[in-house]
């Protein structure tokens, strides 16, 4: 379905488009070099959509299906390393299966960019949604972040890319998207120009980093103690750095596209109703759906719930969401992902949640932790109502012995 | 008292299989039932390994034990599983993306070792779970979902691979031609060592290329000419062999089999190492403390 093209300079048009397919729209408009690819669900459909687009002469990349995830991941960094914007991606098991591939991606400081199309880990085979695969690289000098609408996902291949890329930066980045709600949900999305996404992306360049015939450079040799402690130095500059040009990088994007229909007003995260709010959940990708109605919902009756949409996971937004959080009584971390033997068994958000609210101490908000949808299963909206009233409730003082609840489970 | 005599229906479990309809995959199975029960292997001595793909849905499939391993690995499980209990009949299927492409490796690696399995490949040249992209199998310029132009790369040639890497029995079969299969089935399980059944399984829902019909146009048995099975070189021309007419049977049979691994392994010889006693001897014992004092 195609709607008449808007009258701007920003917009080529506005098509009804899959999460996946919004991202192939994306990797198009990126002028992306190198692609590699291995099919896992829900991630399949953008390799097969970029091969048609080849096909059809819309693209001009090179394209090859490797024999697994592992030498995908290989393929894409090599390309990356010689200078060509390369893109990769996966979901679940696959991701883990290229997991060496993905440690030396971030050590070896490299920009590619992936999607995520996030899966259940098996075993038992499980096609829906979870987080874990995604954040299984969180401590290894990735960026991470997830789109929640289609429109976002087509947007952050562009914004990935020029963060990633930035000198000060040269991490890999994970764009991640939850696996069926977003990646096969169709959504109306403007399609910008190849002008305006010029105007956004600078052309990649890896300066003195590129393997290239007359710049004779040596990639990752054995330093042992000699040298890795610096190196790790050097990543964890780079991941402080990030923080500044992402903000750099969506006042851009604001320039460009913001007064035609896309505006980010904070770049980490997206806060709805939270204005006087006593109590929020904090949630990442599609959960906002349902944790938004069940706040209008419970907003009519007088109750004071707002929502926090996490889009940045990696850097996280350490001081932004102290900020935000800090001005709430409860605050509710909705879990679709896992950590167990963690410190209260809960999920990974509530421990970078609770470890960021952690220097206000008595002045910050009581936290409790949901775990849900997990496999792909449903998170209704009277799960997001009961959600919010145990969190007002923990707000208003009554926090449970076990702040670890499980939501839709089957007794 | 003797346990009853087997027949293939007693393999065939109450799960039905979630094969679209005209699967090859529904023959591989079926002829897997009649060659159990002709050899009446109890369900309970049977274990049926897979990886991941649709053809590695068997395991399910079928009455004995089964695991659905992970995409690739079902015979690094399936070593792991002959090593600890010999006396198993063990038999691994999958698919051709399966095996011949992110699983290559430890193909080659049990068949070097000599793991005494079988291996039946459903082989439909064509990633099927994951809705058709191309496979290591898939003919050079064939169109599938990710290559709408045409296939760039060659195919692999999981024979001649086999009988590069020492395998000691290599067959191939049809799944339109089951009764075929029984028996290729059959002396694989009985023979001492790793044997290779390559099946031409068509995928009717995402290979619209090689169908039956473009099976049945090509294939001829082996059995039908006289092949020498005992004779490398001429096993060889028969796995190089692909165009109008590709055969099917039996390619290679080593007539002096080396002993398998778990013949060979000196902790396995005797008994299966589930049977071995953990106790040890009061000499054992004395020698291990004096050794240790
Ligand atoms: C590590 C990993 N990568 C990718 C997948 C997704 N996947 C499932 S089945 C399959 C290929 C199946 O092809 P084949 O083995 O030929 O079996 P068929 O479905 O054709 O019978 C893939 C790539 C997975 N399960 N695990
Ligand atoms: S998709 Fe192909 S291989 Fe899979 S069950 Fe259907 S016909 Fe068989
Ligand atoms: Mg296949």
């Amino acid at each position: 379905m195609t709607t008449a093209a808007q009258p701007t300079d920003v917009w080529e048009h506005e098509l009804l488009l899959t999460g996946c397919q919004a991202v192939s729209h994306a990797v198009k408009l990126a002028d992306v070099d190198v692609i590699a690819a291995y099919p896992i669900r829900p991630y399949t459909e953008v390799m097969d959509q970029l091969s048609q687009l080849i096909a059809d002469g819309e693209l001009d990349a090179e394209y090859i299906i490797a024999d697994s995830e592992h030498s995908q991941f290989e393929i894409v960094k090599h390309a990356s390393s010689v200078g060509a914007r390369a893109f990769g991606g996966s979901s679940g098991t696959g991701w883990m299966y290229g997991m060496e591939a993905l440690a030396v991606t971030a050590t070896d400081r490299l920009p590619p960019l992936f999607l995520v199309g996030n899966r259940a880990l098996d075993d038992p085979g499980a096609f829906g949604v979870e987080h874990n695969d995604a954040m299984s690289v969180r401590d290894l000098g990735w960026l991470i972040c997830w789109a929640s609408t289609a429109q976002e996902a087509l947007e952050h291949v562009f914004i990935g890319y020029r963060v990633a890329e930035d000198k000060r930066v040269r991490m890999p980045m994970a764009l991640a998207m939850d696996g069926g709600f977003l990646t096969h949900a169709q959504h109306m999305v403007k399609v910008p120009t190849l002008e305006a996404v010029k105007q956004f992306l600078p052309p990649y360049d890896l300066g003195d980093r590129v393997l290239h015939p007359d710049n004779p450079i040596s990639v990752a040799p054995q330093v042992n103690e000699d040298w890795v402690m610096e190196l790790r130095r050097q990543n964890w500059e780079a991941a402080r750095r990030a923080r500044g040009v992402i903000k750099e990088a969506y006042k851009e994007f604001n320039g460009v596209f913001g007064s035609h229909g896309s505006q980010y007003d904070n770049p980490y995260f997206t806060e709805y109703m939270t204005e006087d709010a006593d109590a929020v959940l904090i949630g990442i990708g599609a959960v906002c759906m349902p944790t938004q109605t069940a706040a209008r919902r419970l907003r009519e009756k007088g109750h004071k719930v707002g929502y926090v949409n996490l889009r940045w996971f990696r850097p996280f937004p350490t001081e932004e969401l102290r900020a935000c959080l800090g001005r709430f009584k409860g605050v509710g971390v909705i879990d679709r992902d896992f950590s167990q033997g963690s410190p209260d068994n809960g999920g990974i958000l509530l421990q970078d949640v609770r470890s960021c609210l952690y220097p206000l101490r008595g002045d910050g908000p009581n936290v409790i932790n949901f775990m849900g949808g997990l496999g792909g299963r449903d998170i209704s909206i009277d799960e997001c109502i009961d959600m919010y009233e145990r969190t007002l409730a923990a707000g208003r003082g009554n926090v449970p012995e076990e702040i670890v609840s499980w939501i839709g489970l089957r007794e | 008292m003797a346990s009853p005599v087997l027949v293939a229906k007693d393999y065939k479990p109450e799960v039905p299989s979630d094969w679209c309809p005209g699967c090859g995959d529904f023959g591989v199975l079926t002829a897997l039932f009649q060659a159990c029960a002709d050899l009446q292997i109890q369900p309970h001595d049977l274990l049926v390994v897979s990886g991941i793909g649709c053809s590695s849905n068997l395991p399910g499939f079928i009455r004995s034990y089964g695991v659905h391993s992970i995409h690739g690995r079902a015979l690094p499980f399936a070593t792991g599983s002959k090593l600890a209990n010999g006396a198993m009949t063990v038999v691994v299927t999958g698919g051709d993306g399966d095996g011949y492409g992110i699983g290559l490796n430890h193909f080659i690696q049990a068949m070097r070792r000599n793991i005494n399995v079988t291996y039946i490949v459903m082989n439909n040249e064509i990633y099927g779970l994951t809705t058709g992209q191309v496979s290591p199998t898939s003919e050079p310029g064939m169109k599938t979902k990710t290559t709408p132009l045409g296939n760039l790369e060659g195919m692999l040639n999981p024979l001649a691979l086999a009988l590069a890497s020492g395998c000691g029995y290599i067959a191939r079969g049809f799944s339109g031609q089951p009764k075929h299969l029984v028996q290729l089935y059959k002396d694989g399980i009985q023979h001492p060592g790793f044997a290779l059944i390559d099946v031409f399984s068509p995928c009717v829902t995402f290979n619209k290329h090689n169908s039956y019909t473009w099976f049945r146009e090509r294939v001829y048995k082996l059995e039908e000419e006289d092949h020498e099975v005992g004779n490398f070189h001429a096993a060889m021309d028969k796995a190089l062999e692909w165009g109008d007419r590709i055969p099917i049977g039996l390619v290679y049979r080593n007539p002096k089999p080396p002993p398998p691994l778990d013949v060979t392994d000196p902790a396995l010889t005797g008994e299966p190492l589930v049977h071995q006693s953990y106790e040890i001897d009061g000499d054992t014992r004395r020698e291990l403390i004096q050794e240790f004092a």
